[in-house]
């Protein structure tokens, strides 16, 4: 995926400019690669010292890293089908049809174990109908699964009537997504917990190696060996289990169903699966990075926000901070 | 066709171009006079494409070139004074839009005929088009798509925009027209291009087919290492005359050995398979032989390694280790004990932005799986190894892969190939783009992994390095093997054998 971010992919720079100059990724100063981890310290020293009242306070840290547990959660679901070199435009519509879902389940009833299991799997159903579509028949992963949002959002209505569901959730249910063990809401263990597993897959198993090699080159990497179509299958279908998990994390923590919650959650999504194959392993989308990136993306925002900046300048933040960022990282690989 | 008595088309003295400190063209002439065809011939880098590149506008020659269009002398490096002195080209992949209409595809080589507001007269406009295609000799559709249309229509379409343009064509260079055309097309496109030149264009043909050149030219003109070598008529040489002319020095090909030594049994074994421009292959590779395919282009030799490594569908038998492969299924040839090095390096085989590291190791990760963690220490070791066996430069696994030259990112994939321990390797041009000590690094592994009983199959376009390393080399030709040479190979022999008379075509 590594093309999709910067305007002059690799392949274009001649082998002899390359070899003279080194080659990207040296870990010599680290700079460029824990940039955002630098710039995030300086972000929290500045707020520190600007509103040290408001900022520097244990419920602002709370509510940053459980706020963002579900954009995480649901980046990290869109760097799979990154790395082996699929858009899937459609999870955040997978989160809110799976919100209205598991909504529909517990209010008839379903026990809040099984309803969550459910949901996941249709999440990872939709995921795979979404894999058939691109390898099968052949649609491109952009157009495919931006047809599927569609589908999912209609689906999502359907399922809630159009209404905002805000009763029926078990208690049990609401309770794991709202408990604070150790005073840390639960939602920052879910995303702990899926983030080393994602970590685990791409860094430490063949197929995570296989990802990146199908989203690095399809072409070399099918005539390599592998089932450079299986893989994007597959990673279609984790994309869609976790999208749907983090539409549930997100019903258990709000106690609350509305079938348009979806939407607003694509471009932080995307924006921080981007910004973050700029950091940690820099050119290519990696859980570490994406992590970073949600982070310093919050806490620039939240430092505004209690400065007293108005609600818009969030967006602004995180436009003007992907940006720039993929621009730098183009701009250095340019000169590597 | 006496050139004395007309001014010539073109007329090209003392033209040389140097790259760098390398002299591609000497002192080159040539005189291509009004209603002829005159074919260009030499082997691959004998400079005609050089010659092609400068008459267009490409390329600066060096001082003291000079180049008359018609008496004018022509001002070099523009491609629009080439045009404007009335030189066309045509060149091999047509450069035609395919979805658009023959009317939009003439347009946009000389521009819409508007009128008020930059309207477009698209009356005119189909007239026009229409007009244009009639004088040669071609009626079509001209309002769909010309992906609609035969492979000569389209180069029909070509031709009419390259001659319609401007104040009228005096010279039209056409290279490898034929390269993608059937034989029925062929003989259609030759009809036009007989057509145009009764009307008093020059025409310049490249081709490598020296069946079309005798059916179609009037006179020829050979080139080698960049200088003129001869201009002759077509009726005062003889086919092997041709080849000698181009070869530079007499033909020998009196012998054509039988098999030298034992072969293992037979590994990959293909029956009457067909696909792209190959048509019922019949081929076996032993274990530990080399077994080349040569070819010009559109001969089947470029197909023929990427049916057998599943790059490309194909119909008929193609049995690797007893077993039938599916086409299109390269996982399936490789679980089977198959290995390959694609052709054109970047498009096929190179992963951009990857490490060395996992560039060669990506056909087969699993080994260095330890309790279900991927261990790169020891994958690592295992690369260098690989990097000194294969004396890739500079040994640093971590390197992106990009980071190497030409040859040593060859010596890579190879690598990745060879690292499975294939029973059967195909390799498709196999030192492309490489330097020549790269390319007898690269031949002496091939050759080391025969000896400890691989089978080979080499795809080239380079007789040379079939000659060096094959026991036996298949000669396509038609999209067909029509010819097996033994060792002792030689060169001259291989590619006289690729340039025989097609059968086929000529019926």
């Amino acid at each position: 995926m590594t093309s999709s971010l910067r305007t002059e992919p690799d392949q274009a720079t001649p082998d002899e400019e390359k070899s003279r100059s080194g080659w990207r990724g040296l870990p010599t100063l680290g700079v460029e690669r824990f940039s955002g981890l630098y710039l995030m310290a300086l972000l929290v020293l500045i707020y520190s010292f600007w509103i040290p009242d408001t900022f520097l306070t244990s419920t602002t840290i709370r509510s940053i890293a459980s706020d963002q547990a579900i954009i995480a959660i649901l980046a990290l679901a869109l760097i799979v089908p990154l790395a082996a070199g699929a858009f899937d435009l459609s999870v955040a519509a997978q989160l809110g049809f799976s919100v209205a879902l598991i909504a529909w389940l517990q209010g008839h009833g379903w026990n809040a174990v099984l309803s969550v299991v459910v949901t996941v799997l249709t999440g990872a159903a939709i995921g795979a109908v979404n894999g058939m579509i691109v390898t099968r028949l052949h649609v491109s992963s952009f157009i495919a699964t931006l047809g599927m949002s569609s589908i999912l959002l209609a689906g999502a209505f359907w399922i809630t009537n159009g209404r905002t569901i805000v009763s029926g959730f078990s208690a049990q249910f609401l309770e794991a997504g709202r408990k604070q063990p150790f005073g840390i809401p639960l939602p920052v263990f879910y995303l702990l917990g899926v983030a080393l597993i994602l970590w685990y897959v791409l860094e430490y198993t063949p197929i995570g190696r296989y990802f990146y090699a199908s989203g690095a080159n399809p072409v070399a990497s099918r005539l390599a060996g592998l089932q450079v179509d299986r893989l994007i299958f597959q990673s279609l279908v984790i994309s869609g289990g976790l999208a749907a998990l983090a539409g549930v994390i997100l019903t258990a923590k709000l106690g609350v169903a509305s079938p348009d919650v979806g939407s607003p959650y694509l471009l932080p999504a995307f924006s921080a699966a981007f910004l973050g194959s700029t950091q940690i392993r820099p050119g290519r989308v990696n859980v570490l990075g994406t992590l970073v990136a949600v982070y310093l993306l919050a806490i620039g925002v939240k430092g505004l926000e209690l400065g007293g900046s108005p609600p818009y300048v969030d967006d602004l933040f995180n436009g003007v901070a992907l940006i720039t960022a993929v621009a730098l990282a183009a701009r250095t690989s340019r000169r590597t | 066709m006496d050139s004395k008595s007309v001014t010539p088309a073109v007329s090209v003295t003392g033209l040389s171009k140097t790259f760098g400190t390398t002299r591609v063209l000497r002192d080159v002439a040539l005189e291509i006079v009004p209603g002829e065809i005159h074919a260009l011939v030499g082997e691959n880098g004998s400079g005609k494409s050089t010659v092609v590149k400068i008459l267009s506008g490409f390329h600066l020659p060096d001082d003291g070139s000079t180049v008359l269009i018609d008496g004018t002398e022509l001002a070099f490096g523009s491609s629009a004074a080439s045009s404007a002195a009335g030189l066309r080209f045509v060149h091999q992949d047509l450069g035609l839009v395919l979805d658009l209409s023959t009317v939009d595809n003439l347009a946009l080589g000389n521009g819409y005929r508007t009128g008020f507001g930059q309207r477009i007269r698209w009356r005119e406009e189909i007239r026009g088009a229409k007009q244009a295609l009639d004088q040669l000799g071609y009626t079509v559709d001209i309002t769909r798509p010309v992906a609609e249309l035969t492979p000569s229509e389209r180069t029909a379409v070509a031709i009419a925009r390259a001659v319609a343009g401007g104040a009228g064509a005096k010279c039209l260079v056409l290279d490898e027209p034929t390269v993608n055309l059937p034989a029925a097309e062929t003989q259609r496109l030759f009809d036009l291009l007989r057509r145009l030149r009764d009307t008093g264009v020059a025409i310049v043909f490249i081709s490598h087919h020296f069946d079309e050149i005798f059916e179609l030219a009037d006179r020829v003109t050979v080139l080698r290492d960049g200088q003129w070598v001869a201009t002759e008529p077509i009726g005062a040489l003889t086919h092997d005359g041709l080849v000698e002319l181009m070869l530079g020095r007499p033909l020998d090909i009196e012998h054509s050995g039988e098999a030298t030594h034992e072969m293992g049994e037979v590994v990959l074994d293909l029956n009457g398979v067909s696909g792209a421009s190959a048509r019922r292959v019949d081929l076996e590779v032993h274990a530990g032989e080399v077994v080349g395919v040569a070819g010009i282009t559109g001969s089947g030799r470029e197909a023929v390694a990427r049916m057998v490594a599943g790059g490309l569908d194909f119909r008929g038998e193609l049995t690797l280790l007893g077993k039938r492969l599916s086409p299109n299924r390269p996982d399936l040839a490789f679980r089977s004990g198959l290995a390959s090095v694609p052709a054109d390096r970047r498009t096929n085989a190179v992963l951009p932005g990857q490490s060395i590291r996992e560039n060669l190791t990506i056909s087969r990760v699993s080994p260095y799986v330890i309790k279900g963690f991927l261990r790169r220490s020891r994958e690592t070791s295992d690369v260098m190894t690989l990097l000194q066996m294969f004396d890739v430069r500079p040994r640093k696994p971590e390197a992106d892969i990009g980071a190497l030259s030409g040859g040593n990112q060859q010596k890579c994939m190879i690598a990745r190939a060879l690292r499975l321990n294939p029973r059967v390797l195909v390799l498709d041009e196999p030192t492309q783009g490489v330097d020549v000590g790269a390319q007898a690094a690269i031949h002496a592994l091939i050759l080391e992994a025969a000896a400890a009983g691989t089978a080979v199959l080499v795809c080239s376009s380079v007789s040379e390095e079939l000659a060096e390393i094959c026991d036996r080399v298949v000669v396509m030709s038609g999209g067909t093997s029509t010819k097996v040479l033994h060792r002792p190979l030689n060169p001259d022999q291989i590619t006289a054998a690729t340039l025989a008379v097609r059968e086929e075509r000529a019926k």
